[in-house]
């Protein structure tokens, strides 16, 4: 399956992902921890335990400092 | 809302009368807002100069640290003289030293599970202005839950964050439902931030701010802006409420700030 996972902010990744793979699975490959990021669909929040279903994801870093 | 503006306040707040946009009515508005900021540090210090500079009619200013030398490349409201005292002191003095106007109510405490729910219940709007994912938390739900309005701020090095949520849906927690775990998410204090970054972001909070209080434009609801100082690039990201919410859901596991642990993952609490 080809993703599209755009970072927000930053680069725009093209992956082919396995036919079972999560949304975690998607952030491993661009240097991601599920712990610091959020996957969007849409805008909604997709728990990274989830099978991909959708083939453009945006991810969004939790930052902390204020 | 009070029409009668003073003299002094006709002079003082002069360019925002003579907006067709704003006018006597726009900033009688502004005098009659409580606004509540969570944090007088790099972000906090922005929001509070332009709200002061704004008119905002009473601002709470909520922190239990004090200034540090290494705050001042970045907390402009705070100066040399500043370091060791609190920072709601430095800050309330900021503020009325520039405008008279304001009544400022200085918090010096850390935001809790035992009084954000008061706190929060006391003011028209919140800013989260804060450097932690516990008070992150802890503003959204007591926000959410009361249904008050706040903007949101968080900066790292180059990149900084903003959104407004409207008290509603969606909330903080549709986008991130769980704090990371301790130590997997860097904060300035050891990964740096650049001292103007927090002027760009907080500026964007004070106008938000400015703009619910008059009930005025289109806010960053259900939009994230993604700033990053290096590129000099700002992207939009859509936010959407997510039905299982814990917050702001369709059946919300928490009902009051009680029912969460702000500690560690900021989830239900355990007993």
């Amino acid at each position: 399956m080809h993703v599209t996972v755009e970072i927000a902010g930053e680069d725009t990744h093209e992956l082919e992902v396995d036919a079972d793979a999560t949304y975690g699975d998607l952030l491993a490959p661009v240097d991601l921890s599920p712990h610091e990021v959020s996957v969007l669909v849409d805008g909604e929040h997709m728990p990274t335990d989830q099978p991909v279903e959708h083939d453009h994801v945006r991810v969004v870093r939790l930052i902390k400092g204020g | 809302m009070r029409p009668d503006l003073d003299p002094e306040q006709l002079d003082r707040y002069s360019r925002h009368i003579i907006m067709n946009d704003v006018g006597p009515e726009g900033q009688a508005a502004l005098l009659d807002t409580d606004v509540l900021v969570v944090g007088a540090g790099g972000l906090g210090a922005p929001v509070l100069q332009y709200l002061a500079a704004a008119g905002i009619g009473r601002l709470g200013i909520v922190d239990d640290d004090v200034v540090e030398r290494s705050n001042l490349q970045r907390q402009v409201i705070h100066g040399d003289d500043d370091v060791g005292r609190p920072k709601v002191d430095s800050a309330a003095e900021f503020v009325t030293g520039l405008n008279p106007d304001v009544t400022v109510d200085r918090h010096e405490l850390r935001l809790a599970r035992e009084n954000a729910t008061d706190l929060v219940a006391d003011y028209d709007i919140v800013v989260d202005a804060s450097d932690n994912f516990a008070t992150r938390f802890l503003v959204n739900d007591a926000c959410t839950l009361s249904g008050t309005p706040f903007s949101h701020g968080a900066i790292f090095q180059f990149e900084g964050q903003v959104t407004t949520f409207s008290g509603d849906s969606p909330c903080y927690r549709c986008l991130f439902p769980e704090a990371p775990p301790e130590g997997t998410v860097p904060d300035c204090a050891t990964a740096g931030v650049l001292g103007v970054l927090p002027g760009t972001i907080g500026c964007m909070q004070a106008t938000e701010v400015v703009k619910l209080a008059m009930d005025y434009g289109e806010t960053l609801e259900g939009r994230l802006v993604a700033y990053d100082a290096a590129e000099m690039s700002f992207e939009e990201i859509p936010v959407a409420a997510k039905p299982d919410c814990p917050v702001c859901g369709d059946d919300p596991a928490i009902a009051s700030v009680a029912d969460a642990s702000y500690e560690g993952r900021c989830s239900l609490a355990e007993d």
